[in-house]
């Protein structure tokens, strides 16, 4: 999963996203990578797994080997313009930028392009071993994973459209890019983890590198019915909410790929400690 | 209308229970012989199921087993063209629903799902149809974006590009050409590779025609949203709790305050407690061990959501309102009506007798 150069990972609002991009980044980079690890968009729970107060469009250095960042679109659009499209600094860039930022919010592809050619402009730029993208929820990503076909569908010539097909190629090469996509055992994350599946497989824009289950419960080592004879209380209590967590849970592991999975955390309170374990547990298969 | 319909929003971010708890609000107001309607967003299947909905549709249709109760899925797209057939001249409009921006726009624009759900529950609410009206947010920017569509959303259709392109005054079409000869939209064709810019800005001004309307109607769903009774909706993780304060640093902008915040998942704080005593009634030696140290895991977690969860209702000084954690959520009509039957302060907030 660490091997190739850019790793993007997804999943629906709210199954854990950041903190296992915080937890591969870890990873790698006690593997001795130089490693980059990205917020795309705004909120992100990404500076608190790795344990900052907050990230800047400047790679802060986080430990040895591990840096992160946080795209913002201003900063994301200058650069897109000047070292991207090679835009001579003679011109007003000020003005064009303006320009720009006003048609990314009307045009399609624009906001998009810029926002996910800054992890692969990264990769391609050669700095570092290893990109990890903490990318936007699943409803938005496939805006984001269409941006290149959308700009060169729109844009008949020029450097704008030469640019996003390099965008489309590096993540189509699944020897550079990969997805992973990271769902918790519950009924709207699976099913929309399936959808993205389905449409991304159809449209061939990337390698889906792993489906990663989060937040999984391990069965309490009981004959059934066991809990449920046991006198009123909270024992009782604790015990039922459990074996029908892990009941249902199941029920929605079964129809996603059997990749590595990840255990619910009890006990860990901080985002930055969940990274950290997160991290140990992903030795075994990443 | 025989009183005032009783509007109720329940937002916060996404994966927290929301349309959950808007369905089990509303089954609760239409067992006070109120005509009462939910409107949902994105229903998980199983429960689009249990209140019959099978298709996106902005029309209520009854749900089977509940007298009084009606539900609806927000249908985004229908909204928009809705709002373009009321707001704009028909030639306008046609051209308008043609243009291949403005399905960009609809479909992408953060906001456009979170206006189409306020301008909905604002028609719901002037047809004088219902006795309560229950919404669903959709999940953008934590629910934010619902309360901050409409004057985002005449900001957009105000178009900054217009303005920046032209200054402040609403240009002609015959102007287009005058100030797409701008050499700096020169110089952007050439880097775009296209008349893109050309397009885009004949597409703005077509919505700009739709601004005066657009931003008189902003003001009266703002009303509309400032007179309900707002619940924030969250659980207990750090992420959903972190959207939670957003909303009550930003929210004052819009002047909405919520009625309260409702933590859903929650887990008897007792637990902690109780993991901590001997454990009595459990003969078998083995099961009592599981069961205990099962026990004190999730009474370390009842723990963490009280940390997680302190000062929040106090420092915005609203009521904290718990929805127990059911290892199944529920999925019929009668397991919604029980999610909230026991729940204390929730009914006096959504029921004014």
């Amino acid at each position: 999963m660490l091997e190739r150069r850019l790793l993007i990972v997804s999943g629906k609002g709210g199954v854990g996203k950041s903190g296992v991009s915080a937890a591969l980044g870890i990873l790698a980079a006690r593997r001795g990578k130089r490693v980059l690890v990205l917020a795309m968009i705004q909120p992100s729970g990404l500076a608190a797994h790795l344990g900052v107060d907050s990230l800047t469009y400047e790679p802060t250095r986080i430990r040895p080997g591990l840096f992160a960042a946080a795209v913002d679109r201003s900063h994301a659009l200058e650069e897109y313009l000047g070292l991207q499209l090679h835009v001579p600094r003679s011109l007003p860039m000020r003005q064009l930028s303006n320009a720009l930022s006003v048609l990314a919010d009307t045009a399609p592809g624009i906001r998009e392009i810029v926002t996910i050619g800054k992890p692969i402009f990264e990769v391609l730029r050669g700095e570092w071993d290893l990109v990890i993208a903490d990318a936007p929820p699943l409803g938005q990503l496939q805006s984001y994973l269409s941006a290149p076909q959308t700009i060169t569908g729109l844009v008949p010539m020029g450097a704008v459209r030469e640019q996003a097909s390099r965008f489309e190629s590096t993540l189509a090469d699944p020897s550079i890019s990969g997805l992973l996509l990271v769902t918790t055992p519950e009924e709207l994350a699976v099913l929309e983890t399936r959808e993205a599946i389905a449409q991304i497989d159809a449209e061939r824009q990337i390698l889906i590198a792993g489906v990663v289950a989060n937040r999984v419960l391990e069965p309490l080592e009981v004959e059934s019915g066991a809990v449920d004879a046991v006198s009123d209380g909270p024992p009782r209590d604790a015990g039922l909410l459990h074996t029908g967590l892990v009941e249902s849970q199941a029920v929605w592991l079964r129809s996603i790929p059997d990749d590595p999975r990840l255990p619910f955390l009890f006990g860990f309170h901080t985002p930055a400690e969940v990274s950290e374990r997160l991290a140990e547990i992903c030795e075994s298969f990443a | 209308m025989s009183r005032e319909t009783t509007t109720v929003i329940v937002t916060g971010a996404g994966g927290v229970g929301k349309t959950t708890i808007s369905a089990a609000v509303a089954i609760r107001l239409a067992g006070s012989e109120r005509r009462t309607v939910v409107m949902t967003v994105d229903p998980a299947r199983r429960l689009a199921d249990a209140l019959s909905l099978h298709s996106l549709a902005n029309e209520p249709s009854p749900v089977p087993d509940v007298t009084g109760l009606w539900a609806s899925t927000l249908d985004a797209s229908a909204s928009w063209e809705g709002v373009v057939h009321r707001y704009s001249d028909p030639d306008v409009a046609e051209r308008l629903l043609k243009n291949h921006y403005f399905r960009a726009i609809a479909d992408r624009f953060p906001a456009a799902q979170s206006f189409a759900a306020a301008e909905t529950m604002a028609m719901m609410i002037e047809s004088g149809n219902w006795d309560a009206i229950v919404v669903d947010t959709p999940p953008s920017a934590g629910g934010l974006d619902f309360f901050l569509a409409p004057s985002q959303t005449a900001e957009l259709i105000g178009g900054k590009l217009i303005r920046w392109l032209t200054g402040s005054q609403l240009p002609g079409r015959r102007f287009l050409y005058r100030f797409t000869g701008r050499p700096i939209l020169k110089i952007a064709d050439t880097i775009l590779g296209g008349p893109l810019l050309e397009d885009v800005a004949e597409f703005l001004l077509d919505l700009r025609t739709m601004y005066d309307q657009l931003a008189a109607r902003a003001e009266t769903i703002k009303r509309h949203q400032q007179r309900a009774t707002t619940l924030v909706a969250t659980t207990a993780d750090p992420a959903p709790v972190a959207e939670v304060l957003r909303f009550f640093e930003e929210l004052t902008e819009v002047s909405v305050e919520p009625a309260a915040v409702i933590l859903n998942r929650a887990l008897p704080l007792e637990w902690t407690t109780a993991s901590r005593q001997p454990i009595r009634g459990i003969p078998d030696p083995e099961l009592r061990a599981i069961l205990k140290a099962n026990l004190i895991r999730w009474g370390g977690e009842a723990r963490r959501q009280a940390t997680a969860m302190e000062g929040i209702a106090d420092r915005y000084g609203v009521p904290l309102i718990t929805v127990p954690w059911v290892a199944d959520s529920p999925t019929t009509v009668e397991g919604l009506g029980q999610l909230l039957a026991d729940v204390d302060g929730l009914d006096p907030l959504i029921t004014d007798d």
